[in-house]
């Protein structure tokens, strides 16, 4: 049980550290980028609740990531900061690709897609590759905070 | 008629949300738009710079004249444009919030045909922070989508033509008929993902949004004279409230000129202390008590970090990291700099404590109750004023040549004290230190009466030994230092009408004030002589002048900081808040004189 209780205490930390690193990145107008707004339309189309029901959701898939990770770990037999931040660039990078641009427009009611036609609900712009739509500085943002996901679940976990 | 691509100021009106304003010219021209909110860099500054400001223009493309109006009772501003083809009416509006997913800002221009055939054109130029940055010209789904740093723009449209992207703008052209509709819907956003919005949503945030001004001005509680114009200015007003903070501008834009080729151009998009008695007065006299709660606890947090210490303006946030610096653009009709950001934070300005105290007396009057918190703070600033009301200060009008021992100043730390003692009167603030507070009450009046006091001019002087006059001096008879009817009162007014009237308007002084150039009248204190003359019985004259005044208004009822009296063009700053509150003031005063 101890592998899964750190991972979950990493994960946490780790998605405070990744949510502080894009809102900084966003206050600093690097980034367009707003995850709990992204996340909480899934669920509701009232702006003012998704970010706190975004904000409950990506708190919540953090940790349940960082379990992941410390499964990955088990099976390479190692686990530290460093392979942690390794597997957080390439999650980051399945972000960019695959979860923004194929998996969240399947589970995202509100998310405007290539094959979107003429609307008759409003729709969130989408992400684009590497999340470029956000603006150009968006991917590295958010291969920087993914890695210190990476980094503190790798430090944090334990077996 | 526009001048080197400048229309001129009285041609534009204001749309708002609350948040934020854009100007639109009645060519169809929005040329003054801060994203997302009022003190934020501007996407379209046109009016500084044709040039490089950024537009969005919407308009037949064959000659035509045009007609406007509110809608009435609201915010919302329609244009006829009738051309030899046809007619088309196009409304503008910038849309409040709904409980779906709404853009973060939202600007729509809604195209009816009204009869014939009219061919139409659009085109948006934005140009980010102040024109300083050209946009990156995007498209998402089939949406024209400009983005820089955080910022992002997009024009959803609606049988508005096939938009595209030509030298950093979307233009479009496209033909209305008689009944047919077109939508374009400029949808911003800060730091978020932009939200496109559909055709419908957007109609219904456009009625929603005209219901909610409709319902607000049927809210209000002004029976009397000039209510058309007085309904007007209180929803300028409204307009001009900063909704999540609660505090107003004093107008929504910066340096529009008070010369044109002048550098009397100021960055008025922020709060200013001396502005709150006349916010509170006109909120509560028009029956807007959730707005004055808002705005007179805005004062108090704003003021809670310096307290004793005023400072003379804020940010919409309550900050005062407000530097001013001057930015690379032509200016209105070249008048230069264009400034942003305002120097006149770190003056003195001693009148500030007197306008904060009478805030918070006619809070007092309006039944809403002082806590004990607030009480202590207000105990504590008269303290201040009882330090400081022998200092010279640079006064209301903001001299670059001061400081000087102004007439204005010493009133109003005079206001101050007698508010306090008003208020411990009342138990609002603790009474410890009333009489102290009294004694130098009756010190200052000792010194207005005497060192300032002219037998020559037989009024009040703009400084303590001058012989000279200022429109400040009309603040005196409002203020109830003395009895408006009393001769000094009355001396002091018509000598502000020998020295300072031309035809119906007020300048603020003739005195050098350490800047080049000159301006024109001070339309606020065109309505303060109109209070003055009513407050001290002279009803008919007051009325007669106002009269006059409300016919200077421009063609939607809305008044600039300043008017050239020979040739009635406005000059600075538009709309100016204060301005109309001097108005709603004006109306109220001769109705209850008369």
């Amino acid at each position: 049980m101890t592998v899964i209780w750190s991972a979950i205490a990493g994960g946490f930390l780790g998605t405070l550290a990744l949510t502080t690193i894009v809102r900084a990145a966003s206050e600093l107008g690097l980034t367009r980028m707003d995850l709990p707004l992204l996340l909480g339309t899934i669920i509701t189309d009232n702006r003012r609740k998704a970010r706190a029901i975004g904000y409950a959701i990506h708190f919540v898939v953090g940790p349940i990531f960082a379990v992941g990770y410390a499964a990955l770990f088990i099976a390479l037999g190692h686990h530290s900061w460093w392979t942690g931040a390794v597997v957080g660039a390439l999650h980051a990078v399945f972000t960019g690709t695959v979860l923004v641009n194929v998996i969240l427009p399947l589970l995202h009611p509100r998310i405007a897609t290539a094959d979107t036609a003429a609307n008759d609900v409003s729709l969130i712009e989408p992400p684009g590759f590497l999340m470029l739509n956000y603006g150009r500085s968006t991917f590295f943002i958010a291969l920087i905070a993914h890695v210190a996901f990476g980094a503190i679940v790798g430090w944090a976990v334990r077996f | 008629m526009r001048i080197g691509g400048y229309a001129p100021i009285e041609d534009y009106a204001v749309i708002g949300d609350g948040r934020t304003a854009a100007l639109v010219a009645r060519d169809g021209s929005i040329d003054w738009l801060c994203l997302p909110n009022f003190d934020s860099p501007s996407v379209c500054a046109g009016i500084l710079d044709a040039d490089r400001g950024g537009v969005f223009e919407l308009h037949p493309a064959i000659p035509f004249e045009t007609s406007r109006r509110y809608l009435p009772q609201t915010n919302v501003l329609e244009t006829r444009f009738t051309t030899d083809r046809g007619s088309v009416r196009v409304v503008d509006a910038l849309t409040l919030p709904d409980d779906c997913l709404d853009p973060m800002r939202e600007l729509v221009r809604s195209v009816e045909g009204v009869s014939g055939t009219v061919p139409m054109r659009w085109r948006f130029a934005p140009r980010f922070n102040y024109g300083a940055e050209a946009p990156r010209c995007e498209w998402r789904q089939g949406i024209p989508v400009a983005t820089r740093h955080a910022e992002a723009v997009g024009i959803a449209s609606w049988d508005a033509g096939a938009p595209s992207w030509r030298d950093g703008a979307v233009e479009a052209e496209f033909a209305t008929t008689a009944g047919a509709r077109a939508c374009l819907a400029l949808t911003a956003a800060h730091a978020e993902p932009l939200v496109i919005p559909s055709r419908a949503a957007v109609a219904a945030r456009l009625e929603r949004t005209i219901r909610f001004w409709e319902q607000w001005s049927h809210e209000r509680d002004y029976h009397g004279p000039w209510a058309a114009l007085v309904e007007r200015s209180a929803l300028v007003l409204k307009l001009l409230i900063f909704a999540p903070s609660g505090a107003s501008v004093a107008a929504p834009t910066t340096s529009l000129p008070e010369e044109i080729g002048g550098e009397r151009n100021w960055d008025y998009r922020f709060c200013w202390i001396r502005d709150s008695n006349f916010i509170i007065g006109a909120l509560l006299q028009l029956g807007c008590h959730e707005e004055a709660r808002s705005q007179f606890w805005w004062f108090m947090q704003a003021t809670a970090l310096t307290e004793p210490k005023l400072h003379v303006l804020y940010r919409l946030d309550g900050g005062v990291g407000i530097d001013e610096r001057c930015i690379p653009l032509s200016g209105y009709r070249r008048s230069r700099p264009v400034r942003v950001g305002n120097g006149a934070l770190e003056q003195t300005q001693h009148d500030i404590y007197g306008d904060l105290l009478e805030t918070a007396w006619l809070y007092s009057e309006g039944h809403h109750a002082l806590d004990g918190d607030t009480g202590e703070v207000l105990g504590r600033i008269a303290d201040r004023v009882c330090d400081i009301w022998r200092q010279p200060d640079s006064g209301i009008w903001e001299v670059r040549n001061g400081p000087c021992q102004f007439t204005h100043s010493k009133v109003m730390c005079w206001v101050a004290l007698d508010r306090a003692i008003r208020l411990a009167e009342r138990g609002e603030i603790p009474s410890r230190h009333m009489d102290r507070w009294r004694r130098e009450a009756a010190a200052i009046r000792a010194f207005v009466e005497e060192r300032c006091w002219s037998p020559a001019l037989r009024s009040y002087t703009r400084i303590a030994g001058s012989q000279d006059v200022d429109a400040s001096l009309l603040m005196m008879p409002l203020m109830l230092f003395d009895d408006p009817r009393s001769e000094r009162m009355k001396g002091t007014i018509d000598a502000v009408r020998r020295l300072l009237q031309e035809g119906d308007f007020v300048f603020r002084y003739h005195a050098a004030d350490g800047m080049a150039g000159s301006e024109g009248c001070f339309v606020n204190g065109s309505f303060w002589l109109v209070s003055a003359l009513a407050r001290s019985g002279r009803v008919s004259e007051a009325s007669e002048l106002m009269e006059r005044l409300c016919r200077r208004a421009n063609d939607v009822g809305l008044y600039a900081e300043e008017i050239n009296p020979a040739s009635g063009g406005f000059l600075g700053n538009f709309p100016q808040a204060l301005v109309h509150l001097a108005l709603i003031d004006a109306a109220i005063s001769i109705r209850d004189a008369s």
